[in-house]
């Protein structure tokens, strides 16, 4: 009897705990993320005082490169396909339709705008058949997940090695080769006296591209703590049945955000090719991963539009330093940088426990189903 | 009393079940009406139907005496009512108020943004006109589980219902969440609503109910007043009794003790004993049945004993071995057969065919899984001699479970236990939504095995099933023994006593008089009388 008592105890203790561990799981993953942040914070602050003091040394060198505004034009610039394509990942997996995908709507839409900038002969027109051509692709992958239940990974993988195959396959029949010609590219936008300012200059003078990123940033942060249609995507990704017993349509809602995703993404692959004037379809094509470190920073931002900008900006910043590092002399393996997006958003994962991942991501909905 | 609630004549029939059959069910406004069967009753599948879900196939459902038909539950919400599910409907990471707003969201500028003000006012403005305690920017999640129903009320008020279902709403509350929940609902209907919820406890639907009606396959077998009823009468209207079956059975030859199991407890997620010391005693060749209203501990009981759940207490003997923490798998292999209570999700694999789940729990043996490598011809011939020797239809070893009845589902499942030679056998409701030709051979078949020696444990809440075939038959009331009696000597109104949890003075003399050595039983009922 002793021992049911002492058994007893010991559940009734436990009894609490779902709701309990769940609270410690948020506060971990806040401090967690705080402490990482901090102690990054005091690394630069050291680097920079260190470099301030002995401008010679490699801190000063590092220190000069972080500080440049050349580092922070080339990090947003990079940032802008890997952002858009994060964003739309949010879009996509918060509504429970994980996108894998997004690697192969960045292509699509690279070739493409270009493709009809080339035919047409205006950027923006380019810009917006890329988009369209990612949505069509994202619509395709949304028809055959939410209405033929295929599963989300592999229609995921299927929208990508379609992307990657068909991309250069039309660049060989348009063009005789992987490569497409240049086109034009947009001219930056500079914000006067803002643009003069150390550092933070590159920030108001930079392609409009950057600009539509920051806008759609905060567009998408909007929709999703503002609007009702931004929480009817999260609870169709939460608990789609009591979205379903609350009267909106499931489908209707995850159809909306994955066409959004591809709209989201198109416009990332869309300007990532103009800005440079040029698809080039190689090996991985120009994209190279960056559909999946898109992916990688919106798990990292925790599914928030403004964390996933915050850590792709850390990401590229990342590249942008080493970039610059190569060209003065201190070579950091380009292959090192490249994985670390890869290696952070694992540890991130596993200390963390999870990312406050949508409960019902991944799974199929039927209306009516018990 | 101007009538809320009509619901006539109700058929729902799904492909080889009738869940509701010819129902009626009238409820008052303004009142709370109990519907109360055991599981498979057809208490989920008749509200259901009110609430839009199913399409009845024949019947008809009036509201304040307009006829209605729904499609969805969406036109259901439209005419007021509201269901509350068992399991909620609640998007966790969200707050309360984004919750109870969810889909109706109130709107400014134009739409483009949710009047999250204005929300948080309708929340706060409800709660406090029916006096409920939530908090309107809690997360779900963090919120208890006697909170997030009443958040899933709210819901539903917020849309305007009159009328609100509660599917088993206190399967998840703690006894005093329970109160609470009897405290919001008596408030809701002293201001008009009208309530009716789904429940096996017979106590509660006493408790809350001003009516109760009482489903039992499928059938409403009588609507009473809840003051002017009995837990007797209503635990006979749940069990029924008009069957008395006719078995031929010989004085039982008890042997040696095959299986015992000493004060064991099993305690819920809630921490709550279902089990609450049980001890009680198989031996060879007799049949122990228990008995008992679904749901008052027999299935974790069940579990414990066939090493699904480890008890959290005691200790279960088997062939003179302790095998409290033995696995399945070990058990199977000395000789413990199991007829589990849902064949479709333990007993069988739905999507494999008749071959493959005659294998089910012989994967290891040597006669079909050598050295870790299936025999297949040996699993077939098995099959065959499984679908032969129970008569199970149609005698296709290839064809897949999920296109055999219920009854030969059941058939080949007892076959393929009766067949690994086994010391005990557990049957747990082994006749449940089996067709009467089928009920006489799986109870022919049990009465064999007693005559051959074999040690069976028979868990039943049909009172004819466990009384024509026991030798002893167990009560189980809340967890406990109530009592264990000789059934040939104890009539339908001293068990329905017992199922109730009260002591008939009858009983206690007769309890120890030929059961004497055996029953071990912690016979300390009584409570809740």
């Amino acid at each position: 009897m002793a021992a049911a008592g002492r058994e007893r105890q010991m559940s009734e203790a436990g009894a609490d705990a779902p709701v309990g561990s769940r609270l410690t799981d948020t506060v971990a993953a806040y401090s967690t993320r705080a402490l990482a942040g901090g102690t990054t914070i005091a690394a630069l602050f050291v680097l920079l005082v260190a470099g301030a003091i002995f401008p010679d040394s490699i801190a000063g060198t590092l220190a000069d490169v972080l500080t440049s505004r050349n580092t922070l034009a080339s990090a947003l610039r990079l940032s802008v396909p890997i952002a858009f394509a994060a964003l739309g990942g949010i879009f996509a997996e918060k509504s429970g339709v994980i996108n894998i995908g997004l690697e192969g709507l960045l292509i699509i839409s690279a070739f493409t705008a270009i493709y009809v900038t080339d035919l047409t002969g205006g950027i923006w027109i380019g810009f917006v058949g890329g988009v369209l051509a990612s949505t069509l692709l994202a619509g395709l992958f949304a028809i055959v997940t939410i209405e033929f239940r295929a599963d989300q990974i592999i229609a995921g993988l299927a929208v990508w090695l379609i992307a990657l195959g068909l991309a250069p396959f039309a660049s060989q029949v348009i063009y005789n080769g992987p490569n497409t010609p240049t086109v034009p590219t947009p001219d930056a936008i500079s914000v006067p006296v803002l643009a003069e300012l150390p550092f933070f200059g590159a920030l108001f003078s930079a392609s409009p591209s950057v600009y539509l990123l920051f806008l759609s940033v905060a567009l998408s942060w909007y929709v999703f703590e503002r609007t009702a249609f931004g929480r009817w995507i999260r609870a169709s990704g939460e608990n789609p049945k009591a979205l379903d017993t609350a009267g909106v349509s499931v489908r209707g809602v995850r159809y909306a955000a994955v066409l959004l995703s591809g709209v989201l993404a198109g416009m990332g692959g869309s300007a990532f090719s103009l800005d440079l004037g040029q698809f080039t379809g190689n090996g991985p094509t120009m994209v190279n991963g960056k559909g999946f470190i898109a992916i990688v920073a919106y798990l990292f931002g925790n599914y928030n539009p403004v964390g996933a900008f915050l850590s792709t900006l850390l990401f590229a910043g990342l590249d942008a330093i080493q970039t610059v590092l190569q060209l003065r002399g201190i070579g950091i393996p380009r292959q090192l940088i490249r994985i670390t997006p890869f290696v952070v958003v694992i540890v991130v994962l596993a200390l963390v426990g999870r990312t406050q991942t949508p409960e019902a991501a991944g799974d199929h909905y039927e209306s009516g189903e018990e | 009393m101007a009538t809320a609630v009509h619901l006539e004549e109700i058929t729902k029939r799904f492909p080889g079940v009738v869940a509701n059959d010819d129902v009626d069910l009238e409820v008052e406004r303004g009142t709370v009406h109990a519907l109360l069967g055991e599981n498979g009753a057809g208490k989920t599948t008749l509200m259901n139907v009110l609430y839009g879900l199913y399409e009845p196939t024949s019947g008809r459902v009036r509201l304040d005496d307009e006829v209605k038909s729904f499609d969805s539950p969406r036109d259901a919400i439209d005419a007021g009512v509201g269901m509350i599910h068992q399991h909620f409907m609640l998007v966790d990471p969200m707050t309360v108020t984004e919750n109870i707003t969810l889909g109706n969201e109130p709107r400014k500028w134009g739409g483009l943004a949710v009047d999250r003000e204005a929300a948080r006012e309708a929340v706060v403005e409800l709660s406090a006109r029916y006096g409920f305690d939530v908090d309107p920017d809690a997360p779900v999640e963090d919120v208890s589980v006697g909170e997030q129903q009443r958040v899933e009320i709210l819901k539903a008020l917020y849309r305007g219902a009159d009328v609100l279902i509660l599917d088993e709403p206190t399967a998840v509350l703690t006894p005093q969440e329970v109160e609470e929940l009897f405290g919001v609902i008596e408030e809701l209907t002293a201001q008009g609503k009208t309530i009716i919820f789904i429940t096996h406890k017979l106590g509660e639907a006493m408790r809350a109910a001003d009516e109760i009606t009482v489903l039992r396959d499928g059938r409403n077998v009588g609507t009473v007043a809840a003051d002017a009823t009995t837990r007797e009468e209503l635990a006979e209207l749940m069990v029924g009794r008009e069957v008395l079956l006719d078995v031929d059975r010989e004085p039982a030859q008890a042997g040696e003790v095959v299986a015992s199991a000493a004060d064991i407890v099993v305690e819920d997620e809630r921490g709550v004993r279902a089990v609450d010391d049980v001890s009680f005693e198989v031996r060879a060749g007799e049949i122990l049945g228990i008995a008992g209203v679904d749901g008052n501990g027999q299935a974790p009981l069940v579990e414990a004993l066939t090493g699904i759940e480890t008890p959290d207490a005691g200790e279960i003997r088997f062939l003179d071995e302790d095998v409290t923490s033995a696995s399945r798998r070990e058990r199977i292999a000395s000789g413990m057969a199991y007829i589990p209570e849902d064949r479709q999700e333990r007993g069988l694999v739905m999507d494999f065919g008749l071959i493959e789940n005659a294998l089910l729990g012989s994967q290891h043996s040597q006669e079909f899984g050598p050295g870790g490598r299936i025999d297949w011809p040996a699993t077939r011939e098995h099959a065959e001699a499984i679908i032969d020797e129970y008569d199970v239809r149609p005698p296709d070893p290839e064809a897949g479970a999920e296109s055999l009845s219920g009854g030969n589902q059941q058939k080949f499942i007892v076959g393929r236990e009766f067949e690994r030679d086994p010391k005990l056998v557990v049957a747990s409701h082994p006749t449940r939504g089996v067709d009467v030709g089928s009920i006489e051979f799986i109870h022919e078949r049990l009465l064999e095995l007693r005559r051959q020696g074999v040690a069976v444990l028979l868990v039943s809440s049909k009172l004819e099933e466990v009384q024509g075939l026991s030798d002893r038959l167990a009560v189980m009331y809340e967890g406990e023994f109530s009592g264990v009696v000789d059934p040939a000597d104890t009539t339908e109104e001293e068990l329905g006593l017992l199922m109730a949890g009260e002591q008939p003075d009858s009983v206690d003399e007769r309890i120890d008089s030929g059961t004497e050595q055996t029953a071990a039983a912690d016979s300390t009922g009584g409570e809740g009388a």
